[in-house]
C-alpha cells in the first residue's frame, strides 16, 4: 500500500538522519526550501516535542549538565529509542540508562543517580489513586488473621538508596524552597536513602534514617507482623508509629502474598 | 448527563493554570482539555480534569488517534479516551486530520497526509471506525503543514471537505493553521475558507505562529498575529460566531493574559457582524 510505504519512509527520517534524503524523494521542493529541508522541519519538530518532554522529566539533570550537553544527549537518545506508545507519559524511562552509558558521565555518575530520582518522581506522580485501608478494622482481627497481617506502602512509593546525596542535590535546584541547601556545599559522596510517594495531589520526598529505611524495606518485601516483630524487636512500636504518622503505611492485608 | 453548551471564546486548559482556575473559578465560557495528558485512569491528572469539568463546559482535544495511519488503531488508547469522555461528558471530542504513528513508532507530532482519492477512502473508513469506538461524531481539525507530497493530487480544502462529507464528521477549523499552510504552500487562505461547507464547521482554533523567514512555524507560543485575526473575521462572516478557542502551548502566559486573548476573539465576534 503506497500510504504505508510513504509513512514508513517519513517516520524513519524523523528518527534516523540518514533516511532524510530517501523520504525527501516523496516530497515537493517549493520556494526557497528543498524537499529535504522540508522533511527536516518535521524531524526538528518531532525531536523538539520529545526534547521538551525529557527536559520536563529531568529538570535538575538539565540544569546540572547544561542546555547543550542535555540537548545533544537527548537527541541521540530520541534517535536510538523513538517512542512506541501513544501515551507520552510512558516516554523517557530509558534516558536514565542512556545517561549511565555516556562516556562523559562515567566520572559523574551522581548525575545519573539524580536522573533515577527524577524518573521515580514522574512515575509516582502518574501512579493511579488507591483507597486507603480502614485501620480501625485492625482491632477486630482474629488470631489467624493477625498472623497473616501485612502492611503496604502507598502504591506510588519508591524507596531509593543512593551512594550520593540525591535528595540534597534535588532540593538545591528547587526555586520554591527558601531553605534549600547550597549546591556548592553539598557533600556529593554522602549516601542518602529517599522515600517518594504521592498523597492526593502532593508528592512527598524525604530522606530516611537507616532504621526507617530498613523497616519500610521490610514492609515492601511483605514481611508479616510476626516476621517484623522478630526483625525489629522492641524498636517495632516506634518504627510503626512514625510510619503511620507520616503516611508511609497506606493499607494492610490479611491474606498471604501470592 | 447532557453536557453544558459550548458558547463563545474559551481557552485550552494548561497545567500551569489549573490550581488558579479551581481556586478562583474565573468566568471562562469553556475549556478545551488536552485528552492525551489525562489518559491514565484514576490518576491525579484525571482528578483535576474531573474537577474542572464539574465547574466549566469542556471539550476533549487530542493528538494521538492517528486517524490517517495505516497500522491498526491502538485499542488501549481508544478505551482510555472513551473512559475519560464517560467521566467528563465533553460536548465533543476532536483530533487531527493527520497521522502520528507508523512502523511501530509514534511521532507525537502531527504529520500531513498525501491528498489523494485513495487517502480519502482510507481516512474516511478510519474516522468512521473511530466514531464507532467512541460512540459519537468526531470533530476533525486541519493541521498546519511544511511539506507537500509528490503524489498529492488534490488541494487541502478539497481533501478535507471530501473526508468530512463522506465520514459525516464535523470540522474544527484552525484559522492559524490555514494561514500557516497557505504561506508555506503559497495558496490563498480565503479560497480555503470559501470552499469548506458551512454546516460542517463546529469550532475554530486560534493560535500564534513563529516566522522562520523561509516558512511559518505553528509553535503556539505567541499571541495570535494580526493577519490571522483578519482571516478569523472572514471565517466568522462565512461560518457564523462559532465557538472559538485560543491555543497556547509554549512560553505559556499568565491566565489573565490568556483570557485577554480569548476576550479579543469575543470582540471579533461582536465586530464581525457590526
Ligand atoms: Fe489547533
Amino acid at each position: 500500500m503506497p500510504l504505508l510505504e510513504l509513512q514508513h519512509s517519513l517516520i524513519s527520517a524523523l528518527f534516523q538522519r540518514d533516511q532524510l534524503a530517501e523520504a525527501a524523494k516523496r516530497v515537493k521542493a517549493q520556494g526557497s526550501l528543498s524537499s529535504e529541508q522540508r522533511v527536516g522541519i518535521y524531524r526538528n519538530s518531532a525531536h523538539g516535542i520529545l526534547l521538551d518532554c525529557l527536559e520536563s522529566l529531568y529538570p535538575v539533570c538539565f540544569e546540572l549538565v547544561g542546555t547543550e550537553f542535555f540537548g545533544r544527549t537527548a537527541h541521540n537518545f530520541i534517535d536510538q529509542a523513538p517512542p512506541t506508545s501513544p501515551f507520552l507519559a510512558d516516554y523517557g524511562a530509558g534516558f536514565v540508562n542512556h545517561l549511565a552509558e555516556h562516556p562523559a558521565l562515567q566520572e559523574m555518575l551522581w548525575i545519573v543517580e539524580v536522573a533515577k530520582l527524577e524518573w521515580a518522581r514522574h512515575a509516582a506522580w502518574h501512579t493511579v489513586n488507591q483507597v486507603a485501608s480502614d485501620f480501625a478494622q485492625l482491632e477486630g482481627l482474629s488470631e489467624a488473621q493477625q498472623a497473616e497481617l501485612r502492611f503496604q506502602l502507598p502504591a506510588s512509593a519508591h524507596l531509593i538508596s543512593s551512594n550520593t546525596s540525591i535528595h540534597s542535590i534535588w532540593l538545591a535546584h528547587q526555586e520554591e524552597y527558601p531553605e534549600k541547601p547550597q549546591f556548592e556545599k553539598i557533600d556529593l559522596q554522602e549516601a542518602q536513602q529517599v522515600l517518594l510517594f504521592r498523597e492526593q495531589r502532593r508528592l512527598h520526598q524525604t530522606t530516611l534514617s537507616t532504621d526507617d529505611w530498613a523497616f519500610l524495606q521490610a514492609i515492601q518485601q511483605q514481611l508479616s507482623m510476626g516476621e517484623l516483630a522478630e526483625q525489629f524487636a522492641d524498636q517495632l512500636p516506634w518504627l510503626f508509629s512514625v510510619a503511620m504518622q507520616e503516611g508511609w503505611i497506606y493499607s494492610f492485608t490479611t491474606t498471604p502474598p501470592a | 448527563m447532557t453536557p453544558n453548551p459550548i458558547l463563545g471564546c474559551g481557552i485550552g486548559l494548561r497545567f500551569q493554570h489549573i490550581d488558579q482556575i479551581l481556586a478562583d473559578k474565573p468566568p471562562i465560557p469553556w475549556l478545551e482539555i488536552l485528552s492525551d495528558n489525562y489518559l491514565t485512569p484514576g490518576s491525579v491528572q484525571q482528578d483535576y480534569a474531573i474537577e474542572i469539568a464539574q465547574h466549566y463546559p469542556v471539550t476533549l482535544h487530542g493528538v494521538g488517534m492517528s486517524l490517517g495511519a495505516t497500522e491498526p488503531f491502538n485499542d488501549e488508547y481508544f478505551q482510555r479516551l472513551k473512559a475519560l469522555a464517560d467521566q467528563l461528558h465533553p460536548a465533543w471530542i476532536s483530533d487531527h486530520l493527520c497521522w502520528t504513528s507508523a512502523h511501530g513508532w509514534v511521532s507525537h507530532d502531527l504529520l500531513p497526509l498525501p491528498y489523494t482519492e485513495e487517502t480519502i477512502k482510507h481516512v474516511v473508513q478510519r474516522i468512521r471506525e473511530a466514531q464507532d469506538r467512541l460512540e459519537r461524531r468526531l470533530v476533525i481539525e486541519n493541521v498546519s503543514s511544511y511539506l507537500q507530497y509528490q503524489e498529492s493530487a488534490l488541494t487541502e480544502w478539497e481533501f478535507i471537505t471530501a473526508v468530512a462529507e463522506e465520514a459525516d464528521c464535523k470540522l474544527l477549523l484552525d484559522v492559524n493553521n490555514i494561514y500557516v499552510s497557505a504561506f508555506n504552500h503559497d495558496f490563498d487562505p480565503c479560497r480555503y475558507l470559501d470552499s469548506i461547507p458551512i454546516e460542517r464547521v463546529q469550532q475554530f482554533h486560534l493560535a500564534g505562529y513563529e516566522d522562520k523567514g523561509t516558512h511559518l512555524l505553528d509553535t503556539h507560543g505567541h499571541p495570535v498575529s494580526d493577519s490571522v485575526w483578519g482571516l478569523y473575521k472572514l471565517a466568522l462572516q462565512r461560518f457564523g460566531a462559532l465557538p472559538t478557542l485560543i491555543e497556547w502551548d509554549n512560553n505559556i502566559p499568565s491566565l489573565e493574559e490568556l483570557l485577554a486573548e480569548a476576550h479579543k476573539a469575543t470582540e471579533a465576534h461582536i465586530h464581525a457582524f457590526a
